[in-house]
């Protein structure tokens, strides 16, 4: 008995110690607090999508310069209303959060055709060396999932009918690693409003149409562009291929029905998106 | 006064914690990459060794022996050493932030330095008395302050080395570690 009241006696001791320290030490410096607020409001998942090592580092350099935030903002807070408010507090700013948030999307349908079996390693950068793939598309999708590896929040799937990653918007937080690791490069960030997606990133090679390397291939035809009645498809003269303002797309789905390759598609489910 | 030398060199040099008994190896490949780091790591780690084997000695005698409960000198040992880790980390956060950013997580990681655990398990298996506990706790900081700078100076250093591709980083570092283990032995036989 005696030694639980001693052992607890000595526990009791040591809390009281740390007590009286944290007293009689020097108050931490406002920037401590509001770093340490910031820090609280990021997600910690430390995905270095801002380029600081770690959220915490971003957190310090946030306090020092709150405008990097506009600069260069952390992809994933500025898609949670909570953390926003958090930093905002902290940092004593505002945030326009709805220009900034994007997320992920893969620009390829996977119906390209397979033109040969690839045995090798079981990876995209290395079946990506071999002609730009095993599909008759050279920008498809190849589909062994090395975004999947590196997404932090779990929210790719490959789709094993057509072998096509899929990024999954309620999971996506918009922190941009897949982009880097695709080596097709057709994953982009889009605005995280926009409801239409154009999934095709062919551009044509030798004035090859895109039809003929893919049956769903975007043939640049403006068709989309000429149904939209809401002036919301904006046509990209470089690349030839529809772009999508969100603040005027009214879901009236006149584009998909337009397409005649069936390369465009809704971003988030019919019901999501308050269409009947 | 001769045993209390003996003692220190000893702790500091013979058995050396990090390159004789291969305690407390977390530090000393995380925080070796830049001298004063090192030092710094090196200062904390000694002293909270210090405190740590007076206050362990203190409760050992007193308590533990009287009640008979040497059996929980381990959980109770823990506790000291991870609230003085505590009070450490509170004191450098508020007194040098900058320190206190370049320990990074390797400063609270000293609670779970099984050095510090080491120095004071030992001072309790060797029976030592107050004053050399506090000999060989200071001995063995030093030691651990002197590998440490040793082993970052020569990273330091390192870094500008032509390694061979797949030796450079930590494999290389792994390797001096071992070179300089090999050196401690010769220590061997000098007290």
């Amino acid at each position: 008995m005696n030694i639980i009241l001693a052992l607890t006696g000595i526990a009791c001791a040591l809390g009281i110690l740390i007590f009286i320290a944290s007293k009689v030490l020097p108050e931490e410096s406002d920037d401590v607090k509001k770093t340490e607020d910031v820090s609280a409001a990021l997600p910690g998942m430390n995905c270095g999508a801002c380029g600081y090592p770690g959220c915490f580092a971003y957190a310090q350099a946030l306090t020092a310069d709150p405008s990097i935030i506009s600069s260069n903002p952390c992809p994933v807070a500025i898609q949670n209303p909570d953390r926003i408010k958090a930093i905002e507090a902290a940092l004593n700013i505002t945030i326009d959060s709805a220009a900034m948030a994007q997320k992920a999307v893969v620009h390829c349908s996977g119906n390209s055709q397979t033109i040969f079996t690839n045995s090798g390693t079981s990876s995209c950068k290395a079946a990506a060396l071999r002609l730009s793939g095993y599909r008759t598309c050279p920008f498809a999708c190849l589909g062994f999932g090395d975004c999947v590896e590196v997404c932090p929040q779990n929210a790719i799937s490959i789709n094993p009918d057509k072998n096509v990653a899929f990024i999954d918007w309620d999971g996506c937080v918009g922190c941009g690693l897949c982009i880097s690791e695709c080596p097709q490069n057709i994953i982009e960030l889009i605005p995280a409003n926009t409801k239409i997606a154009h999934l095709c990133s062919y551009t044509p090679l030798k004035n090859i149409p895109g039809r003929i390397r893919c049956d769903s291939g975007c043939t640049h035809c403006k068709k989309c562009f000429r149904a939209c009645e809401y002036n919301a498809i904006i046509w990209n003269t470089e690349k030839l291929i529809p772009e999508f303002n969100p603040d005027k797309c009214t879901l009236c789905l006149k584009c998909i029905e337009a397409c005649p390759t069936n390369c465009l598609a809704l971003t988030v489910q019919k019901e999501d998106a308050g269409v009947s | 006064m001769a045993s209390l030398f003996s003692i220190f060199i000893g702790m500091a040099l013979i058995n050396n914690f990090i390159l004789s008994r291969f305690l407390g190896l977390c530090p000393f490949f995380g925080v070796s990459k830049k001298l004063g780091n090192a030092v710094s790591m090196g200062v904390a780690v000694t002293l909270v060794m210090f405190l740590a084997s007076v206050v362990t000695w203190v409760i050992h005698d007193y308590i533990l022996v009287p009640f008979e409960a040497e059996y929980m000198q381990i959980v109770i040992y823990i506790l000291v050493i991870a609230s003085l880790v505590q009070i450490v980390e509170m004191t450098i956060k508020r007194t040098n932030l900058s320190l206190y950013n370049s320990l990074g997580i390797y400063l609270p990681l000293i609670t779970t330095n099984c050095a510090v655990l080491g120095v004071t398990l030992i001072n309790t298996q060797e029976t030592y008395s107050l004053v050399e506990s506090m000999v060989s706790s200071i001995g063995g900081g030093v030691g651990f302050i002197i590998v440490l700078s040793i082993m970052s100076g020569i990273r330091e250093r390192l870094d500008l080395a032509d390694a061979p591709e797949a030796m450079k980083g930590l494999p290389i570092a792994f390797i001096t570690a071992m070179l300089l283990s090999i050196t401690f032995f010769g220590f061997g036989g000098i007290v």
